[in-house]
């Protein structure tokens, strides 16, 4: 009896969480009149792809597309390839005073900072190198505000690894790049996952750096390509929630694929860090 | 491994860098506005052979950027799309480029004076595209049926409202009082016609004037007789009640008069009837609220968005647009034969225009308009008397103006 | 090693930039007006208070669910899996997208809520979600508790699953009841993530932002009106960079202030 209760609870959180998003898939699927029909059509609505034909078609929205996924990868391949290294140097090498904690904690602060704070001085900075509208200069912003996070991830991940592997395969005659490539990194897989997932995820969602930072479709991404369906006097559901719901899709199979190694890499990283 | 995908992915983005020398960009507002411009936009490119790029943002976010692009000098854009009310600050600072040659004489003057700046006389820094200005959409088979003549006060509207809301089962007026830019430009035809207004002519705040005060009471009057939550509506909304016919007046803009014929959106297709601005004391105004265009002082290609201009808000092109479902500003488009036979409200549009108004020239009307805005919705939602409100209001303009910001 | 200093020269410079920003005014002086103004700025207050609700009661509720469903999943036999995967998807979403459905949720004539309200029987009239000036931030409180709920719910349950056995079955064997377990051995060995979670969490609502941003853009009137916002706007709409700056800096300080306290317990623990 308490098993079907627990169950039924479940299943009622399962469908709170899942409800709006699939509202969000059949608005985007509906015709105009009946996005607003009453009462409200659940299924069994004509279906139609014309949103997604509108929106993809006339070429902006791929282009955001294309952006939002360059300016992923790359920000994340970035933010791993400099904060791996900085992990394991801080995890492994000896550092004076309190350093190791100190650094945890401005890494924390980071975090804290408004971004309002720095959009400005960015945007000018940004302007002066004429890096301003531009996918490099919004993969570098990205990169600098994940990069916080790897190191902070993946130094715990480091500490959980003992000395002594890497120890013995030095002594076999690896040399310190090659024992970390070889041996610790295969390691710590699933903690590497779980933060490139988070970076992936943290850098394909963002919005206001993007709002601010890009000024024409060269560098616009997703996000703020959906929100400027939110115009003056009408709001285009239809364009809106069918650029939003492909928006959603890369983040979700990429997460529900790395799921196991999420829950994995925070119960060990997080947890102890 | 690793270093080839680096070096990949840097190339794509430093590739991405690139811009060509032929080049347009332009801003325009998302929107049914921006549509006709875009259009044009790009059969100027293809007829030139320039690359030429739209940028679409949502009216605040519009202004936002452009504030941020003049005021900066990036250059991202050739050509903006502005509304008049930005005009006096985006103009500040020699951000704006000054119009080579002036305008010909066939646009309707109420556009051309929101160019100048000084407002009305000087230097002409944009050209008017949009030629939109308030109008009063109301349900003529709704007043045939009850044998009342087309208002021409707003009293008439209130006794109307009382009526049709009553027999028929719809709500007899419908307007937008979310704060901000709704409720302020649904509240100035009011002022207006009970003889207030925001500033005075030295531009010291007026709006708590009694009969600023009273035009504010009759708006909450006649807010009894619209959709509840209506302090809360912005534009879609109160244009979602006339399509959906259950609401049967309101203050629109002529943006909206092809969907209300549109059966595909409508179920009054036909059904609305088109004035100029009503009136009750004063003579009845509608708020101007054309679109200019204009180039921004850091453009890198001004000869061509300059030509680009001209060429868009010439008499032909004009046209298309029109045809295209956007209000010209030039009268000889109004007054053609063609179009009104099929644009029926042209003669209305046109007459509003002529006499519309402008808000109150100042570079800071963003934050009159902001501050404003919040005093005006908190009266019609009911949390705050209306003569506490507008006294609020002119206390907080009067410091805005003080401080310059 | 290098990274760490590119980290923080690019930290630190925009900090200064603001700074100086912040104090000095248009004409190029130092002045302290701009700092000064904020204690009179009403707005300002508001916005302040108003984040400060939103924290509290996010976190608290954010929290609440987020343990009850950790616990509750992780007493599932089978399905685990599955339920955790739906679960996260609020959390996955970019916040616009989010945004984005709940508006359509929300629209009181024609939304989904509503209309379902209506299809019971309910009244629907004065339930004006988020354009309704009362209700807004409630509105906006849910959608945020709809979305961040699961990123709790990720924390809590690695911190459950984290949790050896050897006390549990210490516990049972003792005769000890199910709310006995909870508190005295579950709870002080959750405590760690419980505090990291919190902390997290609350940083990240105190600078909420793209989901305001997409619903109400701080209305109706100051309604919604949070930090961020007012900041976002004072700096990009009335172009008051030097205001908005210095507000940052105290949104920034309390932040700091805030998380010290909260990041020190989680140490000592």
């Amino acid at each position: 009896m308490k098993r079907v209760f627990v169950y039924a609870a479940a299943a009622i959180a399962l469908v709170v969480a899942l409800a709006p998003v699939y509202w969000l898939v059949t608005i985007s699927l509906k015709r105009e009149i009946d996005q607003f029909a009453y009462p409200p059509q659940w299924i069994g609505f004509t279906a139609t792809l014309e949103h997604y034909v509108e929106a993809f078609s006339g070429g902006s929205f791929a282009t955001y597309f294309l952006n939002s996924v360059i300016l992923a990868a790359s920000s994340t391949v970035a933010a791993l390839l400099i904060g791996v290294p900085a992990a394991y140097g801080l995890a492994r090498f000896e550092w004076p005073g309190n350093w190791s904690a100190n650094i945890g904690d401005w890494i924390l602060s980071t975090r804290m900072l408004p971004p309002i704070v720095t959009i400005v001085p960015l945007f000018l900075m940004l302007r002066q190198v004429h890096l301003l509208n531009s996918l490099l200069g919004l993969a570098l912003v990205y990169t600098a505000f994940n990069l916080p996070f790897v190191v902070w991830m993946m130094r715990s991940f480091f500490e959980e690894v003992p000395k002594e592997i890497e120890e013995a395969a030095r002594l076999d005659g690896e040399t310190r790049l090659g024992a970390l490539l070889r041996i610790v990194l295969p390691l710590v897989r699933p903690g590497l996952a779980a933060t490139a997932v988070f970076c992936l995820i943290v850098a394909w969602n963002e919005f206001l750096f993007a709002l601010i930072l890009t000024q024409t479709e060269t560098a616009m991404t997703l996000p703020v390509g959906i929100a400027s369906q939110v115009t003056q006097y009408e709001i285009r559901w239809g364009a809106m929630s069918a650029a939003g719901v492909v928006a959603m899709l890369p983040v979700l199979v990429f997460a529900t694929a790395a799921q196991r190694y999420l829950v994995r890499g925070l119960s060990l990283g997080a947890v102890k860090g | 491994m690793f270093r080839l995908a680096s070096l990949l992915i840097v190339t794509v983005l430093v590739g991405c860098n690139r811009a060509p020398d032929k080049a347009l960009t332009i801003a325009v507002n998302a929107g049914v506005e921006g549509t006709a411009l875009k259009a044009a936009a790009k059969e100027w490119g293809e007829a030139h052979g320039t690359r030429v790029e739209v940028v679409e943002l949502p009216y605040a976010n519009l202004f936002e950027k452009e504030q941020l692009d003049l005021t900066s000098r990036t250059g991202a854009y050739d050509v903006i799309m502005l509304d008049d009310p930005w005009f006096p600050r985006l103009v500040e600072g020699g951000n704006l480029a000054p119009l080579p040659h002036n305008p010909d004489e066939g646009f309707v003057p109420s556009c051309l004076a929101v160019c100048r700046n000084p407002f009305g006389s000087g230097t002409y820094f944009a050209l008017p595209y949009v030629g939109n200005s308030q109008l009063f959409f109301y349900r003529q088979d709704l007043f045939a049926k009850y044998n009342l003549a087309p208002p021409k006060t707003w009293h008439e509207v209130l006794s109307a409202a009382k009526i049709i809301g009553t027999q028929e089962k719809m709500f007899g007026y419908v307007m937008r009082a979310a704060p901000g830019n709704a409720v302020v430009a649904d509240f100035m035809p009011l002022l207006w016609a009970f003889g207030g207004d925001v500033l005075d002519t030295s531009g010291k705040p007026v709006c708590d004037s009694p009969a600023a005060i009273e035009a504010l009471r009759f708006m909450v009057e006649l807010g009894k007789y619209s959709p509840p939550g209506y302090a809360g509506f912005n534009a879609d909304e109160v244009s979602a009640h006339l399509l959906q016919s259950t609401a049967a007046m309101s203050i629109n803009w002529p943006a909206w008069i092809a969907a209300m014929d549109d059966p595909s959106k409508s179920k009054v297709v036909g059904k609305i009837g088109f004035l100029p601005m009503l009136g009750e004391r004063s003579p009845g105004v509608g708020e101007l609220g054309t679109w200019l265009v204009a180039v921004p002082a850091g453009s890198k290609h001004q000869s061509d968005a300059f030509a680009f201009l001209y060429w868009a808000t010439d008499a032909p092109q004009m046209q298309q647009a029109a045809l295209r479902g956007n209000p010209p500003t030039r009268r000889s488009l109004f007054e053609s034969p063609e179009l009104t036979a099929r644009f029926r409200a042209f003669p209305a549009q046109l007459a509003s225009l002529e006499s519309a108004r402008p808000r109150p020239r100042t570079p800071l009307w963003n934050e009159i308009e902001n501050t404003f805005g919040i005093y005006l919705s908190k009266a019609n939602a009911g949390t705050m008397d209306p003569a506490e409100a507008m006294h609020n209001a002119a206390r907080e303009i009067s410091q805005i103006l003080q401080r310059g910001q | 090693m290098p990274a760490l200093l590119v980290l923080f020269a690019l930290s630190l410079y925009p900090l200064i930039f603001a700074a100086r920003v912040s104090l000095t005014n248009s004409a190029g002086t130092f002045t302290l007006a701009n700092f000064a103004r904020l204690f009179q700025d009403r707005v300002f207050a508001v916005a302040a208070a108003q984040t400060l609700i939103f924290t509290a009661v996010a976190l608290t509720i954010e929290f609440a669910l987020g343990l009850g469903l950790a616990l509750l999943i992780e007493s599932l036999a089978r399905g685990r899996v599955l339920f955790r995967a739906g679960l996260l998807v609020p959390m996955l979403l970019p916040p616009v997208v989010a945004a984005v459905a709940w508006r359509l949720i929300y629209n009181p004539q024609f939304g989904l809520l509503n209309g379902t309200l209506r299809q019971f029987g309910v009244n629907t009239s004065q339930l004006t979600w988020t354009s309704g000036e009362s209700s807004a931030l409630i509105s906006v409180i849910l959608v945020d508790i709809w979305e961040w709920t699961p990123f709790l719910f990720l924390l809590l349950s690695a911190g459950l699953q984290a949790i050896p056995l050897e006390p549990l079955e210490a516990a049972r064997i003792d005769g000890a009841g199910p709310w006995q377990v909870f508190r005295d051995v579950i709870l002080p060995l959750l405590k760690p993530t419980i505090l990291l979670a919190l902390l997290l969490r609350a940083m990240d609502l105190v600078r909420i932002f793209d989901q305001i941003f997409i619903l109400t853009q701080g209305g109706p009137g100051t309604a919604t009106e949070t930090a961020s916002l007012y900041i976002y706007r004072t700096a990009f709409r009335f172009s008051n960079f030097g205001y908005a700056a210095a507000m940052s800096f105290v949104l920034l300080a309390a932040t700091m202030l805030f998380s010290r306290g909260l990041a020190r317990l989680v140490r000592v623990r």
